[in-house]
């Protein structure tokens, strides 16, 4: 894969099983890696194990068996290197997922102040910028039930970035939102990769896809079908199960 | 058809107007008298209202002097003041023990709370004095203290549980994905909200405490019920002082509704 802007992995998963309660095989033999400053952004039908991939990388699930290493931490079943991680990737929720009892500066604030153990002068100061760069600064002392969607997960990136991590998940992000404000929250991501930001998004924007993927993974049954650069993935995918996905989105 | 519908937007009007409520309030007012009066003349008891004032208070050389029902309530006030405090620790600790990840915490909690629950306060609290005081040296009111809040605790544990279960998954991931330690994600993200929530059932919970309370009066606390119990047993007034320390009850109770809904009011934060 020629991609000259991205270095070395930054994420690297090895073998992935993972099986939920029920029987369902979330992931199967799920092995790669991403680069840092990469966009890789993972199709595919709903049940595919897109998103139990992603919530497996910050140990909001736990894996079966396989290794993930990411920035050089493994993921194992040591708290604190779980903790380390999660220090390290960022996630964004479909449901945004906001403090509700906090005001929009103070969920931006939180995790800076306990785990990164900044003042509160520190905190405000850099999510004061990270709000004026989704934004949304103008909004800093309302709660979150006072927002749009749209603002909401514009809060939620900032609340991410906040912790200044190396990755950043993008888990559906904009499959909650109102037509309307599906691009401004596109726009904050779309500007996130061209700074170089490492992403790995699960979405069903195509055009996101498209326009800023170094990379797409398409996803069926918790494995990996089919892999390439946008460009190939959608003018000229090898396999036929990806065609016929294509064919029903497009 | 003009006239009817004429005549109910003026009935309409009169219903809605303060002097409707005022007239309701006073057939309500009117009928509870009439009742009143009705049983006090099937009972054929002799009240005596006037000797009622000399148990609350008195003035006399020295002053104001506290009779033996606010000295009682005072007594009720102290034993349901600290129980309170106690039973919420208690609770809050079994509900968190209860959804931790530790087998023993849970079957802590479980234990505690099923024999606390499923057995009478009135059992609870002799076994407490009679049975386990003299062994560790605790004496009457600890005893009641202690039950009480055992007692209550395992109600208020349930309705933490409630609380701490009803907040969505997602806040919790929310914290722990920004890297927050378990502790901190209850601490900042989880109780907050859930303790908003279980306020209302928290209030009953506390307004059960303090007429439970009434039961220390079976190991000879002088609350407000074992005063009034003594009081008749000197005076036989009987109904007059039961109605008067459930009027106290009452008041007691009230007032921390009141107040419970203020604070509620106050710290209004949508969830």
């Amino acid at each position: 894969m020629a991609l000259n802007k991205v270095g070395d992995p930054i994420i690297r998963v090895d073998r992935l099983y993972k099986t939920f309660p029920n029987g369902v095989n979330a992931l199967v033999n799920f092995s790669g890696h991403v680069h840092r400053g990469e966009v890789v952004v993972i199709i595919g039908p709903s049940g595919a194990g897109k998103s139990t991939f992603l919530r497996c990388l910050n140990g909001l699930e736990e894996i079966d068996s396989g290794t993930i290493v990411i920035d050089g931490i493994p993921l194992d079943e040591k708290k604190k290197n779980r903790l380390e991680i999660r220090k390290e990737v960022g996630m964004v929720f479909q449901q945004f997922n906001l403090f509700p009892h906090m005001t929009v500066l103070d969920n931006v604030n939180l995790a800076q102040i306990r785990v990164r153990h900044k003042s509160r002068e520190e905190a405000t100061q850099t999510s004061m910028e990270l709000l004026n760069k989704v934004d949304i600064a103008d909004k800093a002392a309302a709660f979150p039930d006072q927002l749009s969607g749209g603002q909401q997960q514009r809060v939620a990136i900032a609340r991410a970035l906040a912790m200044m991590p190396k990755v950043m998940l993008f888990d559906e992000a904009t499959s909650a939102l109102d037509p309307e404000m599906i691009g401004e929250v596109l726009d904050v991501m779309k500007n996130l990769a061209r700074e170089g930001m490492t992403m790995v998004c699960v979405t069903h924007e195509m055009g996101f896809a498209r326009e800023v993927s170094d990379r797409v993974i398409f996803m069926e049954k918790g494995t990996i079908v089919e892999m390439g650069t946008a460009e190939h993935f959608f003018e000229n995918p090898a396999e036929e199960r990806t065609r016929l996905f294509l064919s029903q989105i497009l | 058809m003009h006239t009817s519908a004429g005549r109910s937007a003026v009935l309409k009007r009169l219903y809605r107007s303060p002097l409707a409520d005022i007239f309701q309030f006073v057939i309500l007012v009117l009928l509870v008298i009439w009742f009143f009066a009705r049983s006090t003349e099937n009972l054929g008891y002799d009240w005596q209202w006037g000797r009622i004032p000399p148990f609350l208070f008195s003035f006399d050389e020295n002053g104001l002097t506290w009779g033996p029902l606010m000295q009682g309530l005072m007594v009720t006030f102290k034993i349901s003041g600290i129980s309170l405090v106690l039973a919420f620790t208690i609770g809050l600790t079994t509900a968190l023990f209860r959804v931790s990840g530790s087998f023993v915490a849970r079957a802590i909690a479980h234990v505690y709370l099923e024999t606390s629950r499923n057995t009478p306060l009135l059992i609870q609290l002799f076994f407490i004095y009679f049975v386990v005081g003299p062994v560790i040296g605790l004496d009457r009111f600890t005893s009641a203290v202690l039950a009480l809040s055992l007692f209550e605790g395992a109600y208020a544990s349930e309705i933490f549980r409630a609380g701490i279960v009803s907040i969505s998954r997602g806040q919790r991931e929310a914290g722990y994905s920004l890297g927050l330690s378990t502790l901190d994600a209850y601490r900042f993200i989880i109780m907050p909200q859930a303790i908003r929530r279980v306020v209302p059932p928290l209030t009953s919970q506390a307004i059960s405490l303090i007429k439970d309370s009434a039961l220390v009066s079976t190991i000879a606390i002088y609350d407000l019920t074992m005063q009034a119990q003594t009081l008749i047993a000197e005076t036989f007034l009987t109904f007059e002082l039961w109605f008067t320390v459930g009027a106290m009850y009452l008041f007691v109770t009230t007032i921390l509704s009141l107040l419970v809904n203020h604070l509620e009011k106050r710290f209004k934060v949508s969830a």
